[in-house]
């Protein structure tokens, strides 16, 4: 790969390493921004990591909204896992779902399931790569529609992600709505837990 | 002086080098070292023998009054001179003895010109720690010339047979050093000498010191570890066995006869052995086929002659032993390189294997003729001199008892019969035609000796035959000595070749027409020997003694480490109950107040800690109970945070991260469950010690905060740190600078624990880094279902599919690099805010902890292609290269300095030198993180990986 390659591909890395030290030393210097290029440039040649073409874009709008979302959906889960462990009539039966997503990319694909496993109450088990299906556990699944409304809310979630991070073609894929690939088998099998 | 003993040090540390260049020529050049020291001291002769001395006084440690005093008397000259001398030449020697090629020429050749300077070093010693000192430099280099490469087994066993004798008798020499000095009243040994104390201390202190000398002069009984030592090579032999480190005893005794050998018990000692051992000497000399054998049982057998003459305590025995020790130092150097010659040209040392080598190599035999002349005691040779003034001074007086006299002149003359036996065997049998076998055996030389190898013989020999008639010269050396001593006989003798008739001359008219009637009689001798032989031997004794012992120690490990995990911890702790417990219970004064928490918080987060202990005792699968575990140190970092110590919260973060880290590492090598295997009652009481153990720590605790009475020394501390340290963050400052000693020792127990660690995963490799991916084996393949598309990490596709993950393997990629800008932060940053070497190298250590999860073994070799060892190292040497720093600059080890300056752009700029020590802090635990992570991971992976449960030769057994 070409220098001026690898400077293209380097540089996003490199602005958010200098970005984390200045935010870590709490201060905007010239001294802070020098050797945060410095300690930046070291770190990466230093430890170097193949390189990864992530092909992912930032829209700030989008990014807004989800992560206004994220928020809610993080107060709003928690109140509900906590009201489910204390309330009088116990705990709910639990399911373990696959999801089979529009979204074909490693990165993306890895937010989603970062974010679905952060909001409480559903934790992302397997992720089958070629197929695109995650597997879930959702803490609480009351009955089969909301098995359903709780997988519709996976689609939300990847559909925010994927506008705010993805690339035009990614975007593309999600509007046109048909998976490309045949769905994985047991996509709609809804399993009780514990 | 020092400055001698330091050239030998230079060449000592100089010689592999030396030897890579030159390859055995290099010995010529280390020659010229204790050639200029005998150069120097033949130098001050004129000094000496007018009655004066040289004295020289380094400091060494002046705060425990240590100083190395040396001083070059007449004795010490005499010694010195030998030393350097033979030294000298039996490094010429070796550069003719050692094939050009040969291995190991290297490390030979620096230990033996360090053991050199360690001999010049012990004779010119007067304090006697320091004596000490050198005593044990020449044991531990005779150990590793002995020894060689470790390479043969009979050398391991006479190496550490001849250690762990010498030493024995050197520990207990140093406790009778320290007594009599004590006594004394002085650490010279001029001073002792001059006027020595008296008591049972003295007379104690003396016998142990004698238990030194004894057995590095290997006097009976603990005579057998030098023919043993016959393993070396033939050049150690002659040098250590013959002139230099057996001699360290007889310079020990004849330093302090002219003190000591009044105090009860001397004589006895010094005699008794003395004389048994020369006769035994003798006897077993005459029995050996093997040459070399023979030669050190000849040794043997004149320690005891010398230390016997040396530690009479009388004028004129003294004098004659001092030239009686020059005599055989020559002779007997010469011979054993003699035997070095013929063992090199033929190969062969046995006697009864050689035949008519005297014609083919008439210039060696002339040589070795010349010494054992000397040795035997004929005119003109010095050994003769000796001798005669031996006899003499035991005929007229000598000791001051008779009757003593007598019997020690009665054996002395027996034993000088066994002598002239056994030297002219060994001509006979070295160079001799010999009946039975052919007139030439064996049939060719291999090589033929030229004139440099035999120079250095050469050399001592013709100096054992010129020093003869020169007696007279040397006598005013060695009277200069003498005189110190009280003069027994009516009247001294001198030194000389020719007293005129008197009985000494027909006393050694005895000894020859002895000896040669022994050997005229050899086979009716040998078969009065085997009929005389008795079963046991001292070396058979020594060896029983250590397997007793052995036997002894795998008992008692046996009965008190049975293996038992639980049993250690149930002793330890009921030691802890019983012990602290009780005096806590009775004795300790408990606060007036109590104030069961500062916030509600507090009680939220000890009740938390408390659940989950009683929660890890309870659950059955192993890794839930050390998450449950992982909760009562994190509720701990927790109590940190509450109480305003984020530093201290931090780090009990990290090591819990960590912790948790290593046990799921070990764990995953265990059962899943838990086994119930103990029975309730068990079960019980182990509770029972757990919460009592508790309860006591407890309570110590709350009792130490209660039993302060002084000022904490913790209230000045803040202030010192930012004016002495020039930070604000006390733990920090307290870590690098105020208490950087500390640090620095803890620094290496670390070190030291990682290496033990590793070592005992990897049993045989302990160096190198982590194995790096190779081409085919990061392509991966198979069905990767759970692999990404791109390739995110270096050698996650050498995982297995099953254990691949889209979600890690990315995470981490984007995370790796951050979290290591964040553990430099903490780096940087840790002199003023929360953070520091240790937390720094914590939070890089779980950067790469977080590779080998998400990429598996090769991924870790790529992230950190580096050995732990090197960081460790590095680690190590950067912080302690911080206060060698500080000293080179003038200031106290360790000692912080604060550089400051205005840059332009960058405005103020502070740096405190503490900072590199925080470096080195920094390096060092990311160094024992990649060492846990290298042998409790990827090793374990690897074992499991390539069916090769251990890491082995395929001979090698294994016990676990």
């Amino acid at each position: 790969m070409s220098g001026a390659m690898r400077l293209r591909h380097q540089l996003p890395v490199l602005i958010w390493l200098v970005l984390i030290w200045i935010l870590l030393w709490g201060t905007w210097s010239w001294a802070n921004l020098l050797s945060g290029i410095l300690v930046a440039v070291v770190v990466t040649n230093v430890l170097p990591l193949p390189a990864v073409i992530a092909g992912a874009r930032l829209r700030p709008v989008p990014l807004l909204r989800f992560a206004g979302y994220f928020l809610k959906d993080l107060a709003v889960s928690s109140a509900q896992v906590a009201w489910q462990t204390i309330r009088p009539g116990g705990m709910n039966q639990g399911a373990i779902i696959a999801v089979q997503l529009r979204t074909d990319s490693d990165l993306l694909l890895t937010l989603i399931a970062e974010s679905l496993t952060l909001v409480p109450g559903s934790i992302v088990l397997d992720l089958d790569r070629p197929r695109r299906t995650l597997g879930i556990h959702l803490l609480n699944a009351a009955d089969a529609d909301d098995v359903e409304r709780q997988r519709a809310g996976v689609f939300t979630t990847e559909e925010r992600i994927v506008r705010a991070f993805g690339t035009r073609e990614d975007i593309a894929r999600l509007e046109s709505g048909e998976p490309v690939g045949e769905p994985a088998a047991g996509t709609d099998r809804a399993e009780a837990g514990r | 002086m020092g400055l001698l003993l330091l050239l030998h040090l230079l060449a000592a540390v100089g010689a592999p080098l030396l030897v890579r260049w030159w390859g055995r020529q290099a010995f010529l050049a280390l020659a010229l070292v204790p050639a200029a020291a005998f150069g120097w001291v033949l130098t001050r002769l004129g000094t000496v023998v007018g009655g004066g001395e040289v004295r020289e006084t380094l400091s060494w440690i002046p705060a425990l009054d240590l100083q190395i005093a040396l001083r070059l008397d007449a004795l010490a000259l005499t010694f010195a001179a030998l030393v350097t001398g033979v030294g000298a030449l039996v490094l010429v020697y070796c550069a003719r003895y050692f094939e050009p090629d040969e291995e190991g020429v290297g490390r030979f050749a620096a230990v033996m010109t360090a053991f050199a300077g360690s001999m010049l070093g012990l004779v010119l010693a007067d304090d006697v720690l320091v004596l000490y000192v050198f005593w044990e430099l020449t044991t531990v280099f005779s150990f590793l010339l002995i020894g060689g490469s470790g390479a043969k087994l009979a050398g391991r066993r006479a190496a550490s047979q001849a250690l762990l004798l010498t030493t024995a008798g050197g520990l207990a020499m140093l406790v009778g050093l320290l007594m009599i000095s004590g006594v004394s009243d002085s650490r010279l040994l001029s001073e002792i000498v001059a006027d020595p104390g008296s008591g049972p201390v003295m007379v104690a202190g003396t016998m142990l010191v004698l238990a030194g000398a004894v057995t590095k002069s290997a006097m009976v009984p603990f005579h057998f570890w030098l023919p043993a030592a016959m393993e070396a090579p033939t050049p150690v032999s002659a040098y250590l066995h013959a002139a230099a480190m057996v001699k360290a005893g007889i310079y020990l005794v004849a330093r302090l006869a002219p003190g000591l050998a009044d105090v009860p018990g001397w004589r006895p000692v010094v005699l008794g052995l003395g004389v048994a051992t020369m006769l035994i000497g003798g006897w077993r000399s005459l029995r050996q086929n093997d040459l070399k054998l023979l030669l050190a049982f000849s040794t043997v057998s004149q320690l005891g002659f010398l230390i016997t003459m040396v530690g009479a305590g009388s004028q004129e025995l003294a004098a004659a032993g001092l030239a009686m020790t020059i005599a055989h130092a020559l002779s007997k150097s010469t011979l054993f390189l003699s035997v070095g010659v013929i063992d090199h040209a033929t190969g062969v040392r046995d006697l009864r294997l050689l035949s008519g080598l005297g014609r083919r190599m008439p210039v060696l035999a002339v040589i070795a003729t010349l010494a054992a002349a000397s040795l035997v005691g004929l005119p003109p040779f010095l050994g003769f001199v000796g001798k005669e003034a031996a006899f003499t001074a035991l005929w007229d007086g000598g000791l001051p008892d008779r009757v003593s006299a007598v019997v020690v002149l009665v054996g002395l003359v027996l034993g000088s019969v066994f002598t002239a036996a056994y030297c002219a065997r060994y001509l006979w049998g070295a160079f001799a035609r010999k009946p039975g076998l052919p007139d030439s055996a064996p049939e060719e030389l291999e090589h033929h000796p030229g004139p440099l190898f035999l120079a250095a013989p050469a050399v001592l020999a013709l100096a054992g035959l010129a020093a003869g008639p020169a007696s007279p010269l040397l006598d005013h050396l060695v009277v200069v000595y003498a005189e110190t001593l009280p003069l027994i006989a009516p009247e001294a003798e001198h030194l000389a070749l020719w007293h005129g008739l008197q009985p000494a001359l027909a006393l050694s008219a005895v000894t020859l027409l002895g000896g040669a009637a022994l050997f005229a009689l050899r086979s009716q001798f040998t078969r009065l020997q085997h009929r005389l032989a008795v079963g046991a031997s001292a070396d058979e004794g020594y060896w029983n003694t250590l397997q007793s012992l052995d036997r002894l120690a795998v008992l008692v490990t046996g009965t008190t480490q049975r293996g038992s995990l639980p049993t250690y911890l149930g002793t330890i702790l009921v030691v802890v109950l019983l012990v602290p417990g009780t005096v806590l219970l009775a004795r300790t004064p408990w606060p007036d107040q109590w104030r069961a928490w500062d916030s509600p918080l507090q009680a939220l987060v000890g009740a938390i800690v408390l659940i989950a202990a009683v929660l890890t005792v309870r659950i059955k699968q192993r890794l839930s109970a050390v998450l449950a575990l992982g909760i009562t140190g994190y509720g701990l970092a927790l109590l940190f945070v509450l109480h305003g110590a984020p530093d201290l919260a931090l780090t009990q973060f990290l090591v819990e991260t960590l912790s948790l880290v290593v046990f799921v590492l070990v764990l995953r090598k265990l059962p899943k469950d838990i086994g119930a295997r103990h029975r309730p009652a068990e079960r019980t009481v182990r509770a029972a010690i757990a919460v009592c153990v508790g309860l006591v720590m407890a309570g110590a605790g709350a009792a130490a905060l209660g039993a302060r009475t002084a000022t904490p020394v913790s209230v000045a501390i803040p202030e010192l740190a930012l004016e002495e340290g020039h930070g604000q963050n006390v733990v920090n400052v307290i870590l690098v600078d105020i208490r950087a000693w500390d640090t620095l020792g803890e620094l290496s127990v670390l070190v030291v624990a990682a290496t033990g660690v590793a070592s005992l995963v990897f049993l045989r490799r302990r160096t190198g880094a982590v194995d790096r991916a190779s081409e085919e084996e990061a392509s991966g393949g198979g069905d990767a279902r759970r692999a990404p598309k791109a390739q995110w990490l270096s050698a996650s596709g050498t995982l297995a599919p099953q254990r691949r993950s889209v979600v890690l393997e990315v995470a981490t990629r984007f995370l790796f690099h951050t979290i290591v800008v964040f553990s430099l932060f903490l780096l940087f940053s840790g002199h003023n805010d929360p953070g520091g070497g240790f937390a720094g190298g914590l939070v890089a250590g779980l950067a790469l902890v977080l590779r080998y999860l998400a990429g598996g073994r090769y991924e870790l070799g790529e992230a950190a292609p580096v050995a732990p060892g090197l960081l460790l190292g590095g680690g190590l040497v950067f912080a302690g290269g911080t206060g060698v720093v500080a000293l080179l600059l003038g200031g106290a080890v360790l000692e912080s300095a604060y550089l400051e300056a205005d840059l332009p752009v960058l405005g103020h700029a502070s740096l405190p030198t503490a900072l590199f020590f925080d470096i080195g802090v920094y390096l060092i635990v990311v160094g024992l993180i990649l060492d846990i992570l290298r042998s409790l991971g990827a090793e374990q992976d690897r074992q499991e990986d390539e069916e090769d449960p251990i890491d082995a030769a395929p001979d090698e057994v294994i016990v676990r």
